[in-house]
C-alpha cells in the first residue's frame, strides 16, 4: 500500500469533518428552531467524532496522536477543502453546505466501503448510518424550504449560487490520485463528483432551485494543498484554545 | 459593544444599549406539534417517546430521531403522528379501568384501520397495543374494549388512523447504527482539582 497516498486522503477527509463539525458546532444556541438545534449539533458532533475515527488510522499508520494533529497544526497544513472553513452566515448557507458536503460525504463513504485498505473500509461501513442520516436530514431540509415560500426559495438559491465554486473545490485531485485508483484503495474524485452531481441534481430538481450549470463554473481549489482563506486560522485558534491552556492535561 | 465570554456572542456586534424590545407578534407562530414513538427491538411494541414541533412530518420524523433516539437509547423503529390527529380518552384513576366508561358495541364495520395505545401506569409512557379496524375513532374504542382482554386497568387510550402514521422504513433501520466510542464527547478524565484549589486560594 502507497503510505503517503493513504495518509493524504485519511488527512483531507479527517480536516473536512474537523473543521465542518466545528462549523455546524457553532449553530448550537443558536439555531432556527430547538429540535433542529439539537438535530445540527448532534450531526457536527457526529463529524468530529468521525474526525477522531480516521485520525485514530492515521496515528496507527505513524502520524502523531489525533489530540495533536486536530490542535497543534497550523492553517496551512491542513487539508480541508475551503469550502468547510468559510464562516456560518446565514442558516441558508449552512444548510446548502450541508446538502453538498453531505452528498458527497455519503457517496465517497460507500465508495470507500470497498477499499482494499480494510481498517478504512470497516470504518465506511461502520458509519453508513451516520452518515445516510444527514444526507436524510439534508435533503429533506432543501427539499422543504426550496419550494416554501419566495424568500426561503430566493435565499437558497442565492447560498447555491455563491457556494458552488467552494463545493466543486472539494473534489480538487490529490497528486496520489493515480496510485489510490490503481491499488484500489479509492476510485478517485472524478468518479465521486460524477455521483454527486446526479445526486445532487435529482434532490435540486424536486425543488423551485435552479442548480448553477457547474461547466461554467471555476472550482475553487488549494485547499488540499493548504491554501486557504483568511477564516481557517482564526477557526484553529478559537477550537484549540482550550486545549492550548495545557496541552499535556491528561483528558 | 456587549462582551460575553462566548466568542460567537461578540461577532453578534450586539450593541451595549440593546435594550428596544421585541417586535410584537400578532399571535403565537410555534409549528405544530407531533408525537413520536419509539421501538427499541424489533417485534416489541411501540412506546411513546415524546412531542416534537415540526412543519409537517417528514421533519417531524427527522427532527424525533435526534430528540429520542440517540444517546444510548436503542432504536430499531420510529414513528410520528401529528398530535391533533390522535383521539385521546378520558383518564381514569384508582383502579378505573377506563374501558367500563365506554357505552355501546362496536359495529363490526372494517372500513378503516386504527392503532391503539394504552397508559397502563400513571407518569409511564403509552404502549403499542395493536391495530384495530373499525367506522370511526369511537367505534374504535369500542372495538378495541372487545378486542384485548385486559387483567390489569387500562387509565387512558390514545387512538390514531394507521394511515396518518408515518414509519421509518425498514431499510433505514441502520441509521440508529451509530459510532459506539463516544468518549471524545466527555471531559471526565480531566484532571483539574489542583488547578481549582490554586485558583480558589489565589481569589482568597
Amino acid at each position: 500500500m502507497n503510505q503517503n497516498a493513504i495518509k493524504d486522503l485519511l488527512y483531507k477527509m479527517a480536516d473536512d469533518q474537523l473543521i465542518l463539525g466545528h462549523r455546524n458546532s457553532e449553530w448550537t444556541g443558536f439555531g432556527p428552531l430547538l429540535e433542529e438545534d439539537i438535530a445540527f449539533s448532534s450531526m457536527a458532533q457526529d463529524k468530529v467524532g468521525q474526525s477522531w475515527q480516521l485520525y485514530k488510522i492515521l496515528n496507527e499508520l505513524g502520524e502523531s496522536d489525533p489530540d495533536t494533529v486536530a490542535f497543534m497544526r497550523n492553517a496551512e497544513q491542513f487539508h480541508n477543502s475551503q469550502f468547510v472553513e468559510l464562516p456560518n452566515g446565514e442558516y441558508d448557507f449552512s444548510l446548502i453546505r450541508h446538502f453538498l458536503f453531505d452528498t458527497a460525504e455519503l457517496i465517497r463513504f460507500q465508495m470507500l466501503a470497498e477499499s482494499s485498505f480494510e481498517t478504512l473500509a470497516n470504518l465506511a461501513k461502520k458509519i453508513k448510518g451516520e452518515t445516510k442520516y444527514h444526507s436524510m436530514h439534508a435533503n429533506i431540509w432543501i427539499k422543504q424550504l426550496g419550494s416554501a415560500t419566495e424568500e426561503s426559495i430566493s435565499r437558497l438559491q442565492d447560498s447555491l449560487d455563491k457556494s458552488m465554486p467552494y463545493a466543486l473545490g472539494m473534489f480538487e485531485v490529490s497528486e496520489f490520485e493515480q496510485e489510490l485508483i490503481n491499488e484500489g484503495l479509492f476510485a478517485g474524485e472524478e468518479a465521486l463528483k460524477a455521483q454527486w452531481k446526479s445526486k445532487v441534481t435529482e434532490v435540486i430538481s424536486e425543488t423551485s432551485l435552479i442548480l448553477p450549470d457547474m461547466e461554467s463554473i471555476t472550482p475553487v481549489y488549494g485547499g488540499r494543498y493548504g491554501k486557504h482563506t483568511e477564516h481557517l486560522q482564526p477557526l484553529l485558534t478559537e477550537m484549540s484554545e482550550v486545549f492550548n491552556v495545557d496541552p499535556t492535561a491528561d483528558w | 459593544m456587549l462582551k460575553s465570554l462566548d466568542p460567537r456572542v461578540n461577532r453578534l456586534a450586539i450593541p451595549d444599549d440593546f435594550e428596544a424590545p421585541m417586535a410584537a407578534k400578532e399571535q403565537l407562530d410555534q409549528f405544530e406539534t407531533y408525537q413520536s414513538f419509539t421501538q427499541t427491538k424489533e417485534g416489541k411494541p411501540f412506546e411513546h417517546a415524546g412531542t416534537v414541533h415540526a412543519p409537517n412530518e417528514e421533519m417531524a420524523f427527522l427532527f424525533a430521531k435526534e430528540q429520542f433516539s440517540r444517546r444510548g437509547t436503542f432504536c430499531y423503529a420510529l414513528c410520528v403522528v401529528k398530535t391533533e390527529l390522535i383521539l385521546v380518552s378520558e383518564f381514569t384513576d384508582n383502579g378505573q379501568d377506563v374501558y367500563d366508561t365506554f357505552k355501546g358495541n362496536y359495529s363490526g364495520d372494517t372500513s378503516q384501520s386504527f392503532e391503539v395505545f394504552h397508559l397502563l401506569k400513571r407518569g409511564k409512557n403509552h404502549k403499542h397495543i395493536g391495530t384495530v379496524e373499525a367506522k370511526n375513532f369511537e367505534d374504535a374504542l369500542l372495538a378495541s374494549k372487545e378486542t384485548y382482554p385486559r387483567d390489569k386497568p387500562v387509565f387512558n387510550v390514545w387512538i390514531a388512523k394507521s394511515e396518518d402514521i408515518l414509519m421509518s422504513d425498514e431499510e433505514d433501520a441502520d441509521i440508529w447504527n451509530t459510532l459506539k466510542e463516544k468518549k471524545y464527547r466527555d471531559a471526565m478524565d480531566y484532571k483539574a482539582a489542583d488547578r481549582i484549589k490554586a485558583f480558589k486560594a489565589e481569589q482568597g
